[in-house]
């Protein structure tokens, strides 16, 4: 079909005039401020960011507004730490859990929202609302109270439930319990637009093609394979694509739950090792190397998305 | 994305070096401004210090208004970078004293020293303070106020464990926080002595009474010696301590929660830090709250604490250097800085020392290596690490206090 329109476009082009040129090139005028205003806020400043990552830049240098050019001296030294490749490594593992987390856990609500009464569905899209339009900052220092040491309801109620004593429980004891606790907080606060989204995305599956299934005799499960999954897939797609750019930079939640005070290199995830790295050691350069090597990775990410949504845009 | 910041940190910096050019054709030779950053403990402690200061310098200088604007901590150098590199930096910046000299050495301030002068006290300023403001032979900082570490605590508490005499030596202290552990028993989560686990200040000090140290010199390159026979000792005697004495979470630190909030909610016989956490032990323990002189593990001395304070600098790039001196000549002016002691303070000059408890804890003291790269080991939290990990018992004193002196050697030589 694509070839098709290929060839209809060409034997037409033989035939266009000036004002067929002129309408022709409207499209590429309107699109012009876009190109403009994209180059001027996107462009260079990625420009100066490549720029400060071959340049040794420090505070020394940030005093005297001027770098010096060291070539590709700072990419070679983030390369060779081993803190980066721990990091990396860490970094990644965590946006697997996290964002499959969020994707299974806001496939469920919504599968939920389709079959629950009216006000039940009001009330939940009510609460998810709110975890949405609650701050990060706010939510952080929440989270921070109910997991206090002596005092955190969280540790109370696994205490009176019995889970085991939870009194004077420190949760911020091993990396493991810290990322564990950031994942819940990013994956309780990412949930209400999965679940939402994806609510909308159901309400498109058509109610006869469920029914004709079920009447074929398709299990449930045989039916959300085969029927609602390859119709929610683009909007999955999409949610997936962006999860993973959210959390592979994540930095707001981690900072500022685990704190200052416990950042080290055992619990690094890429945005605290580039924050640190570069601001904290106030070494721009390397700062702007790591930038732009996460810059990289996630461009890679998102080519295998953009590829995966033109294919689905060929099947339509 | 991160660097979407790095984008906006960029656009800020081309901003501000046009902002920069275009105005320094127009500059006057009166500003009509001066900005000030102060710390927020001025803000809460001592207001009227500040009030008093601004009056002073508007008296010599009509037209001239003092902009102050507070600043926390946690975030200060960052936002201080950002000034740093957009040309706007304020013309007073407070700068705590472990913070000055990878500043100093990068030339971020102006040179203050044939204004010494002019300051109040300046031939008697308190060395450790002066020596934090000083660097290359120049003045670049002028000290602010000090601040030792005490032991304040619950009289009443105390009291009714049936101790009468304060401790005199590490030993007897242990001995009291067990009879004071046992007669409190019944209260949840209570510390005989509630430190934060990461408290590193109060965690050195036992370093340095043993006759250790965090690093040292040698050849002109600085050494960890966190692993060395002294400091283990000093490390495993505040191991012992903090596990008879303080209930907090291996992993706290000083600031979350504040030492002061667990007392004055009644789960701490006594807390340690600086001399005006008696501020704020709740109006219920006003009446009954005391502080005495951490006792050293040698009996009849004190321990030596970790001499903080504060210096005032000039950036740089600040248009207004004159009038910034005299504003910090005003703010350091003897009757500031007297009415800073009268709130717990340690005043800057030892011409001015009293004989309270703040100012007898500060005859023992230590301080950081003044090394340039010393920032980065706080910052990068090698000290709390360890602490936390000889807490938690994940590592053997000796295992994470070698391995953090590595960390230190490394990091203090630039590497």
């Amino acid at each position: 079909m694509a070839v098709a329109a290929e060839t209809t476009k060409w034997s037409r082009r033989r035939r266009l005039t000036w004002a067929r040129a002129g309408r022709a090139s409207v499209p590429y005028w309107l699109i012009l401020p876009v190109v403009a205003a994209l180059t001027a806020i996107l462009g260079y400043p990625i420009y100066s960011l490549v720029r400060l990552s071959l340049e040794h830049y420090t505070l020394f240098e940030l005093i005297q507004h001027h770098g010096q050019y060291i070539g590709l001296k700072n990419f070679s030294s983030v390369l060779h730490d081993q803190v980066f490749w721990h990091t990396l490594l860490r970094t990644v593992i965590f946006t697997v859990v996290n964002v499959g987390a969020t994707i299974v856990g806001g496939t469920l609500i919504a599968l939920l929202l389709v079959r629950v009464s009216g006000w039940v569905r009001i009330l939940v899209t009510s609460g998810l609302v709110l975890v949405w339009a609650m701050p990060q900052v706010v939510a952080v220092q929440v989270w921070y109270w109910m997991t206090n040491f002596q005092n955190g309801v969280v540790n109370y109620v696994l205490t009176e439930l019995h889970i085991g004593n939870y009194f004077e429980h420190d949760w911020y004891q091993t990396t493991f319990s810290q990322l564990g606790l950031v994942t819940a907080l990013i994956v309780w606060g990412a949930l209400p637009f999965v679940a939402i989204t994806l609510y909308a995305a159901l309400s498109q599956v058509p109610g006869e093609l469920v029914e004709a299934a079920e009447i074929d005799g398709a299990r449930p499960w045989r039916v959300f394979l085969d029927v609602t999954l390859p119709i929610l897939r683009p909007v999955l797609l999409i949610l997936t694509s962006l999860s993973i750019l959210w959390d592979f930079g994540v930095f707001t939640q981690p900072y500022l739950l685990i704190g200052q005070a416990h950042i080290n290199p055992s619990n690094y995830l890429m945005g605290i090792y580039l924050f640190e790295e570069g601001y904290l050691k106030t070494d721009y350069g390397r700062g702007a190397a790591i930038s732009l090597l996460m810059l990289v990775m996630v461009a890679a990410m998102s080519v295998v998305y953009v590829r995966k949504m033109v294919k689905i845009g060929d099947v339509d | 994305m991160r660097s979407r910041i790095f984008v906006a940190a960029l656009a800020a910096v081309a901003l501000g070096v046009v902002a920069a050019t275009a105005s320094a054709g127009v500059q006057h030779a009166q500003a009509s401004k001066i900005t000030v950053w102060l710390q927020v403990d001025a803000q809460s402690g001592w207001p009227d210090v500040v009030a008093a200061a601004n009056t002073q310098f508007q008296q010599d200088h009509p037209g001239v208004s003092v902009d102050v604007q507070y600043q926390n901590w946690s975030d200060h150098l960052q936002k201080f970078d950002a000034t740093l590199a957009g040309g706007n930096t304020p013309d007073v910046i407070e700068m705590g004293n472990t913070e000055t000299t990878k500043y100093m050495a990068a030339g971020a301030f102006a040179d203050l020293t044939s204004y010494k002068g002019t300051f109040a006290n300046s031939s008697n300023w308190l060395s450790g303070l002066a020596k934090s403001g000083m660097y290359g032979g120049k003045i670049y900082a002028v000290p602010y106020y000090a601040g030792s570490r005490v032991v304040t605590y619950r009289t009443d508490v105390w009291k009714r464990a049936g101790i009468n005499k304060l401790p005199s030596s590490l030993a007897q202290f242990n001995a009291d926080s067990k009879i004071l552990a046992a007669k409190n028993k019944k209260v949840k989560g209570f510390s005989p002595v509630y430190v934060a686990g990461t408290d590193w200040y109060f965690a050195m000090s036992f370093v340095y009474d043993y006759g250790g140290s965090i690093a040292r010199t040698h050849a002109g390159k600085w050494i960890g010696n966190l692993n060395s026979k002294a400091s283990i000792a000093g490390l495993t005697a505040w191991k012992n301590f903090f596990k008879t004495a303080s209930k907090a979470p291996a992993t706290s630190d000083e600031t979350k929660p504040a030492p002061y909030d667990v007392y004055s909610q009644g789960q701490a016989a006594s807390i340690i830090g600086p001399g005006w956490f008696s501020c704020c032990v709740g109006a219920k323990f006003k009446t009954t709250t005391a502080q005495f002189v951490m006792p050293s593990h040698t009996k009849g001395q004190p321990m030596p604490g970790f001499l903080g304070g504060s210096d005032l600098a000039v950036p740089a790039p600040s248009k207004n250097v004159a009038l910034a001196a005299d504003w910090i000549k005003d703010f350091t002016s003897t009757s500031a800085e007297r009415s800073l002691q009268a709130k717990g303070n340690i005043p800057n000059a030892t011409s001015l020392l009293g004989t309270s408890v703040n100012e007898r804890a500060a005859a023992r003291s230590w301080f950081v290596p003044a090394a340039k790269h010393w920032v980065d080991v706080e910052n990068g939290n090698i000290l709390r690490n360890m602490l936390a990990q000889i807490l938690i018992g994940k590592l053997t004193v000796q295992q994470a206090a070698s391995s953090a002196s590595d960390n230190i050697t490394s990091v203090l030589n630039g590497a």
